[in-house]
């Protein structure tokens, strides 16, 4: 493909839950978008079940990434496929669990709620939760999320309510309600974008079972692949190229972008010219762009005087105990999780941490067998072989997930910057993580596990597990390498010394580079990112347009 | 900025991630599918190999009242596996099994698949915790490697859906209480997922088999 010489009215950097809105609602609007996205077309016909294919050497969804960590500057880097991201049309939304949560208002200023935190690097949110309702509504109304407003007495005011009802519920829901009744916790319906019904021209869910990490074959799961992509290439105005990997944004004389210099799929290099820049190549790729794109009048990487390009990066971590029951739990039908718990994620400095997080039904592990005797039994006490083992593989049916999302504390030190020597297939310098958890999280991650394990054990579990492996644990030498919750590096915030956009995503120093992915996220919240992601995208797209119709863009 | 896109290198990182341990969780990919679909000969072991490496599974998963990996085949999953995308372990296995019967040989005077079933289970518990004597392949390739490798590919080989060479008859399945893969074919019923509905497992049902 030769360089066109168009002139793009914007260029669009990933296809995910950022990028994806963006791309819809600008060429809803009559733009002329092109969207350049690293990993390949994929589609509905490459979702099968196959969890040795996907969810174990996950061959679909980005075979050759290579993720650098360690977890601080004076220890070796290890290299490996690490965080279970997706590199693909659709981005990391496409085998998302869905779970849809509306941030809290306190979640948009911690700073100011809980003052400054000693090795953290808490900020406030430049806009707060009235900000972003209406783009939440719209977010839901868009992304077909199923939940039973009110039902949780923590959620914050909503205007309307969800467009679609709760799915039902599995015995291993009830199981969890009723453990939650006894502690005198508060259950309700988990909000998700999952179709219960027809809607949005996308069926129902067929409650097939291998939901989380999985692409939708039908569609009932909400993504950009089903909602927004489609809608945005029926326009005749988006140009979607695939396997375009992005490795620098070239600034013109007056400091503005002119478009995007990318490898396409033949190794060849190609450029695109546009007026405007939006990149959501997640947090980590969206600091490895700015920061392999230096130049003259931008020395340390694009849009990054400050010196925050890539800093305060946030994943979350995830307690998780299993246990088994007397019954058939089902969790091998339906979605990842149909109940949760919000009555522990208000923060309470009392409980020796500050923030929280949502607790929640799961049948992570619990609901295809290779995972589970591969990963999950094997990983349990007791036998590995033999005949004890072969006892443990029939406690499937019977085995479920008590789980929970927590809030990361943000630190200058924990960030991304562009690993030294190794380079990717596409001959790109990688993002290197270096990263250590916060005593908080410590703290928080032991207080849950016990809190999970007293949920199990209220809902009549016989045996419980806490989970104790890397990636589900971390501790004062367990951290974690790497996330599907990917949060920071390119903070938003009305300081230009302090942050690297403003409350508009666009960045304080290039007036046409703007970023909606979780980047610009100051803090991670106790809830999944992604609605927040989508809402601020529709927040962003709207003042966009307003702006270009005033013409002061 | 030096722009080499080569597939070389993409093998290179795609070998260093499988090398060691991680051997045990690379993951037969389409060819050992469709190779499995052909036959279910053996393709890269020998016919000794495959009897020893038979008997190996049935003590990870033994038969009991349910079928076990012998009765799964997951030997042929792994043969499978050793002929296409897991070939990196294919030197493993042919010097880990002929060191194992060398030992036996020494040992009991007899090769592991003569061996009686509490013998069969000392000699992978030794390898299980590395003190196998006479082990020919270097500390790269320690016993605990071909245990853990051999361990984790039975267990898959009896859990992953049949097309791949194990699970016959979904023997695997069974014993887990896993009904079957329903994404592609209609799915539960609001009652199945309830829990108020009986779910068909696909053993039961008449011809199926993906």
């Amino acid at each position: 493909m030769s360089a066109k010489q168009e002139v793009y009215d914007v260029c669009v950097i990933g296809t995910g839950a950022g990028g994806g809105v963006m791309i819809d609602q600008l060429t809803a609007a009559g733009l002329n978008v092109v969207a350049l996205e690293r990993g390949p077309q994929i589609s509905p016909g490459d979702f099968d079940e196959d969890e040795l294919k996907i969810i174990i050497r996950r061959k679909l969804f980005a075979p050759d990434k290579i993720d650098a960590y360690r977890p601080d500057e004076h220890s070796p880097t290890e290299y490996g496929n690490i965080a279970e991201i997706v590199h693909g049309v659709g981005g990391s939304i496409t085998h998302w669990g869905a779970w849809a949560w509306r941030f809290r208002p306190d979640e948009f200023r911690e700073l100011s709620v809980e003052g400054s935190v000693p090795g953290a690097s808490l900020a406030d949110w430049p806009i707060g939760y009235e900000d972003m309702e209406p783009y939440y509504q719209q977010a839901e109304a868009d992304f077909g999320v199923a939940g039973q407003a009110g039902s949780n007495p923590f959620e914050a005011k909503r205007s309307q309510p969800y467009p679609n009802p709760p799915h039902p519920w599995r015995p291993s829901s009830r199981r969890f309600a009723s453990g939650a009744r006894k502690l005198g916790y508060q259950p309700f319906p988990l909000p998700v974008a999952i179709n219960s019904r027809v809607y949005g021209n996308r069926p129902g869910c067929i409650n097939g079972g291998a939901c989380r990490a999985h692409g939708c074959p039908i569609h009932a799961k909400a993504s950009t692949l089903s909602v927004s992509l489609p809608r945005a290439l029926m326009t005749g105005k988006l140009d979607l190229r695939a396997n375009a990997a992005v490795y620098e944004l070239p600034v013109d004389k007056n400091g503005r972008l002119t478009g995007a210099r990318y490898i396409d799929g033949s190794g060849e290099q190609q450029e695109v010219r546009a007026k405007h820049v939006i990149v959501a190549a997640g947090s980590l790729g969206t600091a490895q762009l700015l920061l392999l794109s230096r130049s003259g009048q931008f020395p340390d990487g694009l849009a990054n005087g400050s010196g925050e390009v890539g800093r305060n990066l946030t994943f979350h971590h995830f307690p998780v105990v299993a246990a088994t029951f007397d019954e058939d739990l089902r969790t091998y039908t339906g979605i990842e999780s149909l109940v949760a718990i919000d009555d522990l994620h208000p923060s309470n400095p009392k409980r020796g941490f500050i923030r929280g997080g949502v607790i929640a039904e799961s049948n992570v592990a619990s609901n295809q067998p290779v995972i589970f005797g591969a990963v999950l039994q094997s990983q349990s006490p007791g036998a590995r072989w033999g005949a004890g083992f072969k006892d443990k593989l029939r406690e499937f049916p019977r085995t479920m997930l008590f789980s929970s999302i927590c809030e990361e504390l943000p630190m200058s030190s924990s960030r991304v910057d562009l690993d030294p020597e190794k380079k990717d297939g596409f001959g790109l310098y990688v993002p290197r993580v270096t990263k250590k958890q916060h005593e908080n999280d410590v703290l928080m991650h032991r207080y849950f596990q016990k809190k999970l394990k007293d949920l199990a054990e209220a809902a009549g579990a016989e045996k419980t597990l806490v989970l104790d492996v890397p990636g589900a644990t971390i501790g004062d030498d367990m951290h974690q390498k790497g996330s599907t919750h990917n949060h920071g590096t390119c903070r938003m915030g009305n300081d230009p010394k302090s942050s690297v956009v403003n409350k508009w995503c666009q960045s304080h120093e290039v007036p046409n580079l703007w970023i909606t992915d979780a980047s610009v996220f100051p803090t991670a919240g106790g809830y999944n990112p992604t609605l927040t992601i989508l809402a601020n995208a529709y927040r962003v797209a709207d003042h966009f347009l307003a702006e270009m119709r005033r013409q002061s863009l | 900025m030096t722009l080499e896109r080569s597939r070389r290198q993409f093998l290179r990182h795609t070998v260093a991630a499988s090398a060691g341990i991680l051997v045990a969780a690379q993951l037969p990919r389409p060819l050992a599918f469709a190779a499995a679909l052909r036959s279910t000969e053996p393709e890269t072991l020998s016919v000794a190999e495959w009897s020893a490496l038979e008997a190996m599974t049935a003590q990870i998963i033994p038969t009991d009242h349910q079928p076990g990996a012998r009765e799964a085949n997951c030997v042929n999953f792994i043969d499978k596996a050793l002929a296409n995308e897991d070939a990196v372990a294919l030197p493993l296995y042919r010097g880990g099994l002929a060191a194992i019967d060398a030992f036996c040989q020494t040992r009991y005077a007899a090769t592991f698949v003569k061996l009686p079933a509490s013998d069969q289970q000392a000699v992978l518990s030794s390898l299980e915790k590395n003190t196998l004597e006479g082990w020919p392949l270097g500390p790269e390739a320690p016993p605990a490697m071909f245990f853990e490798t051999l361990r984790i590919h039975t267990v898959i080989g009896f859990l992953a859906a049949p097309a791949y060479g194990g699970n016959a008859q979904f023997s695997g399945w069974q014993v887990a209480g896993y009904p079957g893969s329903e994404h592609h074919s209609g799915g539960y019923t609001r009652g199945q997922v309830e829990g108020v509905e009986e779910i068909v497992p696909v053993w039961e049902r008449d011809h199926r088999g993906h």
